[in-house]
């Protein structure tokens, strides 16, 4: 009896209505919305992350600065490392950060010679990795700046950029701990 | 006479596929345009459209004024992602699925929806849907009250005829708990029904 019931509501269900007009035009809201030039939003998630990505590299930087005395040997910097601009879609993350990011790839650069070639290949392969998803996401995020997660994603790849970065100073500074000893 | 009626019938028919065959080119014309940027060819569409969304998001949301404000979100949205459609599904089904997904995303930005709905319900005259009378106003009232799992899945799978595995996709969930959340939708409505007699 109960599925008979339930049929008959199925049956039911299928004769209400699907067309329903609202009470009142919608279009001139609508027509406001997309005659106005779409502008990138600064959105509370995209400060938020802008500026976490901010204080990553200005820590970093502090640092550098203090644990590192004098300039490293200068190094040849091969076509594939050059940096991307670092940004979300279109908002750039400021020369804050970009001064930082300079300085550690700078740092990296000079360390990286002394790592074990299978080593340094090794690291390269990885940071080419990290920045090529940044380049990706970041065209992503040009068509589609609101989408939370390629921000989210866009945040997570600067990092590991910049943890890959800081291990390779590591690296070499508990090397350089050991030979001294 | 009986010739007359077949002409007559016969040329009704022909009328038909042929105005039939119009919308489905002109849609197509609206879309090509609108994907340049044509804001009357998209107003075109969005009067060809907009009772169907409209429809659905008050199927869905229980709420005159969140179903309009999630049918202006989803055309802003349809016409920000217009570049994008390619005509793999029909348009119709592409907007349907921008719909469901604003009125999820909507639901999720607001945390208190569970206190607006009952309030909304203690205050506030239910939707009306202007062609649903007698028992149907009753089973429409009843859906409005289901909670919003069971309500999403039976809006679209019993109302839209989206299958399960559609309608799972649209509401990012498992095909098992569409059919789960549909029985469960089917049960509470009977229940509901029941004790006003309803046999439709």
């Amino acid at each position: 009896m109960t599925d008979v019931r339930e049929d008959k509501l199925e049956t039911a269900a299928r004769r209400l209505a699907t067309d329903i007009s609202p009470d009142r035009d919608l279009w001139p809201g609508i027509a406001e919305t997309i005659a106005s030039p779409r502008r990138p939003r600064w959105t509370p998630m995209l400060a938020q992350a802008a500026a976490v990505v901010l204080l990553i590299g200005a820590s970093s930087a502090v640092t550098y600065v203090a644990v590192k005395g004098q300039e490293g040997p200068v190094v040849q910097v091969a076509p594939e490392l050059l940096f991307e601009q670092a940004s979300f879609g279109s908002h750039n993350l400021g020369p804050g950060f970009q001064d930082a990011r300079n300085m550690l790839a700078a740092e990296f650069d000079a360390e990286l010679v002394r790592l074990a070639p299978e080593v340094r290949d090794d690291v390269e392969a990885n940071l080419k990795i990290v920045r090529i998803a940044i380049v990706e996401i970041s065209q992503a995020l040009e068509e589609d700046p609101d989408n939370v997660l390629l921000q989210e994603r866009l945040l997570r790849a600067y990092r590991d950029e910049l943890s890959v970065l800081r291990r390779v100073g590591g690296l070499t500074r508990n090397v350089m701990m050991r030979n001294d000893i | 006479m009986a010739a007359l009626l077949t002409a007559n019938s016969s040329d009704y028919s022909q009328k038909m596929v042929t105005a039939q065959t119009d919308a489905v080119a002109d849609e197509a014309a609206w879309i090509r345009q609108a994907q340049r940027s044509d804001a009357r060819a998209f107003e075109a569409l969005y009067r060809l459209h907009v009772d169907k969304v409209y429809g659905l998001c008050l199927r869905m949301t229980g709420n005159v004024s969140e179903a309009e404000d999630c049918t202006q979100d989803a055309f802003i949205q349809a016409w920000n992602k217009l570049g994008k459609f390619r005509g793999d599904s029909a348009f119709a089904t592409w907007l349907h699925r921008i719909a469901v997904n604003t009125v999820l995303g909507r639901i999720r930005k607001s945390k208190r929806e569970q206190d607006r709905i009952q309030l909304v319900a203690d205050t506030a005259p239910m939707p009306v849907a202007t062609s649903d009378t007698g028992e149907l106003r009753d089973l429409s009232d009843a859906v409005d009250r289901l909670p919003r799992g069971a309500r999403h899945v039976f809006v679209l799978h019993a109302v839209y005829g989206y299958s399960h595995d559609e309608a799972a996709n649209m509401l990012g969930i498992a095909a098992g708990t569409s059919k789960a959340q549909l029985h469960r939708a089917r049960k509470l409505l009977s229940q509901q029904l029941k004790q006003q007699g309803f046999e439709a």
